[in-house]
């Protein structure tokens, strides 16, 4: 079976540790410059700690197989990251609209623009971390 | 479906993770493939059945 160079598995850790990073300092940044922490602040806190978890354990999981001479992804993985990827991108769709609906119903006010982003981009985010989780551990 | 993955890995006296460095995959796809919980691609099948050295019919009984 072929399998990718360790150089790129390698590259591969190390880019996820920065993106993750980046999450995490684009949060705090937003979170230092927002005058009013409301509710919709407070319920992103537990999102951002969920996806840098399950990133971290990720990221430590390939660690381990490269330090055991294994290769980090094989071909059940790749079929497990495309279901995940599609149930990423159909959360992604649903949250656009589902988030400001939600909002309305519950809260009787409209996100503003900004915070719909970061819905879509944090659900889509879990759903794909979540689903990526249950397909690795699941076989087929 | 079941396998003798098992069976033959223990003929060579070889671990998982030893099928596994063989085949290039990761231990967890070889425990999946062992419990017949996975159903692999002609490519990961015929790499199992030659790191075993024996054929696809005679490791995956359909």
């Amino acid at each position: 079976m072929k399998t990718e160079s360790k150089l790129y598995q390698k590259s591969v850790i190390v880019l996820g540790i920065g993106i993750t990073t980046l999450v995490v300092f684009t949060f705090l940044f937003y979170m230092l410059k927002e005058p009013d922490i409301g509710m919709f602040e407070i319920i992103s806190v537990p999102i951002i700690l969920t996806i840098l978890l399950t990133s971290t354990f990720i990221i430590y999981d390939k660690y381990k197989n490269i330090k055991a001479g294994l290769p980090t992804q094989d071909e059940r993985l790749k079929n497990a990251a495309y279901k995940a990827g599609y149930y990423g991108f159909v959360a992604a769709i649903w949250s656009a609209v589902g988030s400001n609906m939600g909002s309305i119903i519950l809260f009787d006010q409209e996100l503003r623009g900004g915070l719909v982003v970061a819905a879509v981009v944090l659900i889509s985010g879990l759903v794909f971390m979540g689903s990526y989780f249950y397909f690795s551990r699941k076989g087929s | 479906m079941k396998t003798r993955i098992k069976e033959l890995r223990a003929r060579y006296d070889l671990t998982q993770e030893d099928l596994a460095r063989k085949v290039g995959v990761r231990r967890e796809t070889i425990v999946f493939l062992e419990k017949g919980k996975y159903n692999p691609s002609l490519q990961l099948a015929h790499d199992v059945a030659k790191a075993l050295e024996t054929t696809i019919e005679e490791i995956f009984i359909f």
